[in-house]
């Protein structure tokens, strides 16, 4: 019996140990942390997504880092875009976010509202993230007055990605200046010109993007998507009105794929432009670098339709890194940070994939030794800067109900269902809802 | 004297022994106990807490007292939800419940290689709920899938039925349908109890196989079926990885399941307090239908120890 009882407590501690175990592994790095700075080591986390290009890359680049600084270790945590904010939002409620972040615009607001980064100005101002060969435009979207959020890792704009070839097959350009209802146009005359020959042709491809695609077109019409206070909406619904107008046209009318074929595309990781079933997607500027794998066709990159002659492009820093509250480690995440931006053998490896070196010095040692698509998004990246407006504010924290609302009305929309003034009403109702 | 010193004495050693015994039951439950405490009762108060509260995941919770659950019922998309799912489980719970018993009757025949059968017929509900099985689905049912093509050359339809609005909810029921392993095993086995006397008896008063079915197998089977759909109704609301995987609640909302919605609102929207809200709401509503079901089985339910109604 007493054999017995001892057994069964002997268990209950072994149970008791193994779950405080696995909870100190889960949720208290910073104290294993400590534990490796007494032997000199220091180790920091590092989260991104990406695509499996991006992971091999990144991964080399920490391995650099790493014999770079021999007493900072870097542990890689990296998913696809699927699943990481849903991650890292659960980490941030645990408390245990990663020293290192990649942050989206869309959600640097509602992180920092919620004060989980740390400011990055001190750090930069005492020149362990050195910013001197980076102009301010890129770094401006990152800013909260005087705080600095996070710090690109490249720079990028939206675009069309489209066949060179195809296009001039059928006499059209993308010079700039060509409107949206050219585009109607030029997809309807080559869908008319391939499905005579029996091919197959979709039209534009709006790639999920019509969301990123709205934002230009009122910001054509001089407003803002969000208004500056981030309580609201900052156009008018009649501008809304109008561009629905076109997209449902665009659809109806068969100058654009239907939703089910465009979001089957994207779910399966495929491209219309990459098989040729379409001559021009919507897309941020670095991603013409992985359509480009896998396809014959030469493609180019397009700055976005004019409205009335207004172009209203900006240039955003994509995938910026951001130091969070819960790193114990900022020294040495900061290093990190400074490392991917101004090391010029760790930018030969990320092969600018994550968009335009924001770092001038860079640029220049890397434009002689990128691939041609590589060449394309830095050459894109001065037309477009004649076609630019200063960038709106941070989208406010809602962002992504109010762009999940968005879809749901744009899907409706696109099968026919809605009339382009219900589902801008719908729209503002909704949006208003959320961020109120 | 000695007599009565001795009589407390075994009784504080009895009652010692008592205590160890209990001390021993408790321990040797205690993983389970402790598994309860930490993984369910504790996560479960604690979203029955934060369904009273703004909760966003990133900050701290603040009070809202009702809001949540008054918030619901003016959500369209929450009713959607109900709609879509309360059609779900009262189309494909029945529809798998007929195919398993039919199922189960057939291989109950004792033909030859019948058990192989049985077997095979069970596989689809141990892997029918994973991710892969899903995602074969998809590709089966998306745009250049398999069933799309083979439809699209017998001239019966050309859609993507999994990108249709009207037909993707059907295409998420047949699935499930498919899964009917487990309820037919437990058929298997409750038309084995039935003792072979009562049909020898029936057919040797001449009743028809169709008289014997509905008066002798269905209720004697009634036990087994109320179990089945319990089980079933229940698994029915929760339902969540196919439509997650397959359809991620769309198109046009036609398959958010309430556990898609559930989700897409505390994880994607960071509306932690409200999909709390939310979870307590479907706990109710199946308690609800549980209850009636119980509530309902004196009624229906042929219990063979009572002897009868």
């Amino acid at each position: 019996m007493k054999k017995y009882l001892w057994y069964v407590l002997l268990l209950v501690l072994f149970l008791l140990v193994a779950c405080n175990g696995a909870e100190q592994d889960d949720t208290t790095n910073a104290e294993g942390d400590r534990d490796q700075e007494d032997n000199s080591e220091t180790t920091i986390r590092v989260a991104w997504w990406g695509n499996q290009e991006r992971h091999d890359m990144t991964l080399e680049a920490i391995e650099l880092f790493e014999s770079t600084y021999p007493d900072i270790s870097v542990q890689p945590e990296y998913t696809g875009w699927d699943g990481y904010w849903e991650r890292l939002n659960t980490q941030a409620a645990g408390s245990n976010l990663p020293d290192v972040i990649a942050m989206d615009n869309s959600y640097l607001n509602e992180y920092n509202s919620n004060d989980l980064l740390v400011d990055l100005a001190p750090l930069i101002d005492e020149g362990t993230i050195n910013l001197d060969d980076v102009d301010d435009v890129y770094q401006e979207i990152n800013h909260d007055g005087d705080r600095v959020l996070a710090v690109a890792s490249g720079a990028n704009a939206l675009a069309l990605v489209y066949n060179v070839e195809m296009l001039e097959e059928h006499g059209f350009d993308l010079e700039p200046g060509f409107s949206y209802d050219d585009l109607f146009e030029m997809n309807l005359t080559i869908k008319d010109a391939l499905e005579t020959e029996g091919q197959e042709y979709f039209g534009y491809d709006f790639a999920n993007a019509e969301y990123e695609l709205l934002n230009n077109y009122v910001r054509q019409h001089g407003m803002s998507f969000y208004n500056t206070e981030g309580n609201g909406l900052g156009f008018e619904e009649a501008v809304l009105v109008d561009y629905f107008e076109w997209v449902q046209e665009m659809v109806v009318d068969g100058a654009a794929p239907s939703h089910d074929i465009m979001m089957s595309y994207i779910e399966g990781g495929n491209s219309m432009v990459q098989e040729g079933s379409s001559a021009m997607q919507t897309a941020a500027s670095n991603q013409i670098i992985g359509i480009s794998q896998g396809t014959e066709y030469e493609l180019d990159l397009a700055v976005l339709p004019a409205w009335d002659g207004v172009h209203a492009n900006y240039i955003r820093p994509s995938m910026s890194f951001s130091i969070t509250a819960h790193s114990a480690q900022q020294e040495a995440a900061a290093k990190f940070i400074d490392f991917m931006t101004n090391d010029l053998e760790a930018n030969e490896v990320l092969q600018a994939e994550r968009g335009v070196p924001i770092s001038s010095a860079v640029r220049e040692h890397l434009s002689d030794k990128v691939s041609e698509p590589v060449q394309k998004t830095f050459d894109y990246l001065e037309v477009v800067a004649d076609y630019t407006t200063d960038a709106d504010p941070l989208s406010p924290p809602g962002e992504t109900e109010v762009r999940g609302a968005f879809s749901r009305i744009v899907e409706s929309l696109k099968y026919d269902q809605l009339t382009p003034e219900e589902a801008a009403n719908q729209f503002v109702q909704q949006a208003e809802n959320v961020l109120n | 004297m000695t007599k009565t010193k001795k009589i407390p004495a075994s009784l504080t050693l009895a009652s010692n022994r008592d205590k160890s015994d209990h001390l021993a039951g408790f321990l040797s439950i205690s993983p389970w106990l402790i598994g309860f405490i930490l993984l369910i009762l504790g996560p479960m108060l604690a979203s029955l807490y934060l369904s009273f509260t703004d909760y966003n995941l990133l900050s701290s919770p603040s009070w809202v007292g009702l809001a949540n659950y008054r918030n619901l019922f003016s959500d369209a998309r929450f009713l959607k939800s109900l709609e879509v799912t309360f059609t779900f489980v009262f189309v494909s719970v029945p529809l798998k419940l007929i195919f398993a018993l039919a199922l189960a009757m057939l291989f109950n025949t004792g033909r030859k290689g019948s058990s192989f059968f049985s077997a095979v017929y069970y596989i689809p509900s141990i892997i029918g709920g994973s991710v892969a099985i899903a995602v074969v689905w998809k590709q089966l049912f998306g745009r250049q899938g398999a069933v799309t093509q083979i439809l699209s050359l017998l001239n019966i339809t050309d859609a993507n039925l999994i990108g249709n609005p009207d037909t993707a909810l059907s295409v998420l029921i047949l699935l499930v349908i498919w899964q009917f392993g487990s309820p037919m095993i437990i058929f298997l086995a409750g038309l084995r109890q039935i003792p072979t006397e009562l049909y020898e008896a029936a057919s040797v008063d001449g009743a028809s196989k169709w008289r014997q079915f509905f008066n002798i197998t269905l209720p004697m089977l009634t036990p087994v079926i109320f179990f089945n759909l319990v089980m079933q109704t229940i698994q029915g609301f929760m339902t969540f990885t196919q439509a997650y995987l397959i359809t991620g609640g769309g198109p046009l909302d036609e398959t958010l399941f309430y556990a898609v919605y559930l989700y897409e609102t505390a994880f994607e929207y960071l509306r932690m307090g409200y999909a709390s809200a939310m979870a307590w709401v479907l706990l109710i509503i199946i308690a609800v239908i549980t209850l009636v079901f119980f509530l309902t089985s004196k009624y229906w339910v042929f219990y063979q120890s009572e002897g009868g109604r």
